[in-house]
């Protein structure tokens, strides 16, 4: 199926693999794979991959700066 | 073997081993038995660009950040504010990653937003607030704000109730170093790299406390021994990290520049008005405003200046500015007028001032990023830089946006120790050799290739 080509394998260590079977045991997970496909989502959705300050930040960054001598 | 950086903003050499020395036991123990010495900063000597210069061991032309804001484009009035996605170069913790080594970092500027690392990282005093995801990896945050809910990345100092900003600091300061000393004990860590930046606030707002040759000395006993007490207090955590340190581990106590006493500010563009260089289309102006509050005749102006702890000059050019009226041919003549006037301005009373000017090419082999065409050190740094107007005169003798009594300086400091090595040698150094004595350490410089070399006599810590 054309599906299976979007997955592809990583590697991580035995150790690990297994604690994290031992973890998901009796929990919605249903394999290592789904587990940790979701906690890497979680924490990239709190990556900020655009611009390091949106527009409201950075007003509040410089203000501080200029605040505190920085900017004159 | 494993390296704990403790970073301190803004410590003077003068200060640490010198006039407070009784009252840092730890830090004297440490310079009696390690190396120590003056720690010669960056060009400019300031937070942004030098703790990334310590942690890269590349200069600020490498990384292309003069300071803490940087023009867009050719713009006139367009400024970003740096953050950690302008270090395009490895920071030791990078290096030290790609070899396994776990790091715990904590608040070196820019390091907002917080990069994925092996290892934990809380970013800066530059994080616009406890809102913003501050931690790599995430869920680091709650954890932080569960146990430390005041912790704060900064106060801010320049206001006048003194005594309510100096336990503002303090408690700051205690609160990361409680933290650090948590993650220490809780977390697996290879390296460990902090920075505190309270000590620079409170040599900001409380300099006229301790040196009596300021010109705004105050002698008030309450506050210089609060002062005193702050110290005591980044002095009794130090040795709290001591206790936790094995004999394999190494400290070092590092800062990115010194401080000495602010004699003033000098009003830059005013004084580029009245040279001719800079002109604008209402000569009445209320004081304290800034270039991008006021209507700049930019079509005839030849120069304009940014203010700070020092200053930049940016040169109007044709072709280059989108008002340009210097001619690309002109520029190096202009540019040598302009240095010998900038060098030739006296102090308010007449006074001989010892000013440096001088072009980014002239300090760095590489010149990346937005660069001014001069950087002007007014009077040594002794006076800073304000580049609002409007005043009646060039010479403001407090700061031109809140009350601050200290300007940088040069030379910060450095410790390096290992317990139970008696060494207790004095020898100063460079900002430069920072990265390089880490990685030295860990025996990974060489075949990292990183620039530049070690700190002289680590031989004797290793």
């Amino acid at each position: 199926m054309a599906e299976d080509k979007k997955y592809t394998t990583v590697s991580i260590p035995t150790p690990l693999f297994e604690k994290i079977q031992q973890k998901i045991k009796d929990t919605g997970f249903t394999s290592v794979s789904d587990y940790v496909t979701f906690v890497l989502r979680e924490i990239l959705a709190h990556s900020n991959d655009n611009e390091a300050f949106s527009e409201e930040d950075e007003k509040k960054v410089k203000e501080r700066l200029k605040s505190l001598g920085y900017l004159d | 073997m494993k390296v704990m950086v403790v970073g301190l903003d803004c410590a003077a050499p003068a200060l640490m081993f010198d006039k407070l020395k009784d009252h840092l036991p730890n830090i004297t123990k440490m310079t009696e038995n390690g190396i120590y010495g003056k720690l010669r900063s960056t060009d400019p000597p300031i937070t942004i660009p030098a703790w990334m210069v310590m942690a890269t061991g590349r200069s600020p032309g490498e990384i292309g950040l003069y300071g803490f804001r940087s023009r867009v484009g050719n713009s006139y009035t367009q400024i970003k504010i740096p953050s950690s996605k302008d270090i395009k170069f490895d920071t030791v913790w990078d290096i030290l990653g790609k070899r396994n080594n776990r790091s715990i970092v904590v608040a070196v500027p820019p390091t907002y937003p917080p990069k994925p690392l092996p290892g934990l990282m809380i970013s800066d005093f530059m994080t616009p607030d406890k809102d913003k995801e501050f931690t790599y990896p995430p869920g680091l945050k709650n954890e932080i704000l569960r146990d430390f809910p005041d912790y704060q990345f900064d106060v801010k100092f320049r206001k006048p109730e003194k005594e309510k900003i100096i336990n503002e600091i303090y408690q700051m300061s205690d609160t990361r170093f409680k933290l650090v000393e948590k993650l220490l004990k809780e977390k697996p860590w290879d390296f460990f790299f902090m920075v505190e930046i309270g000590i620079d606030r409170l040599h900001h707002a409380f300099w006229r406390y301790i040196d009596e040759d300021h010109h705004l000395y105050e002698k008030n006993d309450m506050m210089r021994n609060k002062f005193i007490s702050y110290f005591e207090m980044v002095d009794h955590h130090i040795g709290k990290m001591i206790e936790m340190m094995d004999d394999d581990t190494v400290m070092m106590i590092v800062s990115d520049h010194g401080a000495k006493g602010m004699k003033g500010a000098f009003a830059i563009n005013q004084w580029l008005i009245k040279e001719g260089y800079l002109k604008l289309k209402n000569e009445k102006v209320s004081p304290g405003s800034s270039l991008d509050e006021i209507d700049v005749d930019w079509a005839n102006t030849k120069a304009w200046a940014w203010g700070g702890y020092y200053a930049r000059i940016f040169l109007n050019i044709k072709g280059r500015e989108s008002q340009g009226l210097i001619d690309p041919s002109k520029v190096k003549e202009e540019i040598s007028v302009l240095k010998e006037k900038l060098k030739n301005i006296k102090g308010p009373n007449g006074e001989e001032w010892k000013t440096i000017v001088f072009e980014p090419e002239e300090k760095y082999d590489v010149v990346n990023g937005d660069r001014s065409d001069l950087f002007v050190y007014l009077d040594d740094l002794n006076w800073r830089a304000a580049g609002t107007l409007g005043y009646e005169t060039d010479y403001l003798l407090e700061n031109d946006t809140g009350p601050d009594d200290a300007v940088h300086d040069y030379d910060g400091i450095y410790i390096i120790y290992r317990k139970n090595k008696r060494i207790g040698k004095k020898i100063d150094s460079s900002i430069y050799r920072v990265a390089p004595t880490i990685l030295e350490l860990y025996n990974v410089r060489k075949r990292y290739g990183i620039k530049g070399e070690p700190m002289e006599g680590i031989e004797y810590v290793k």
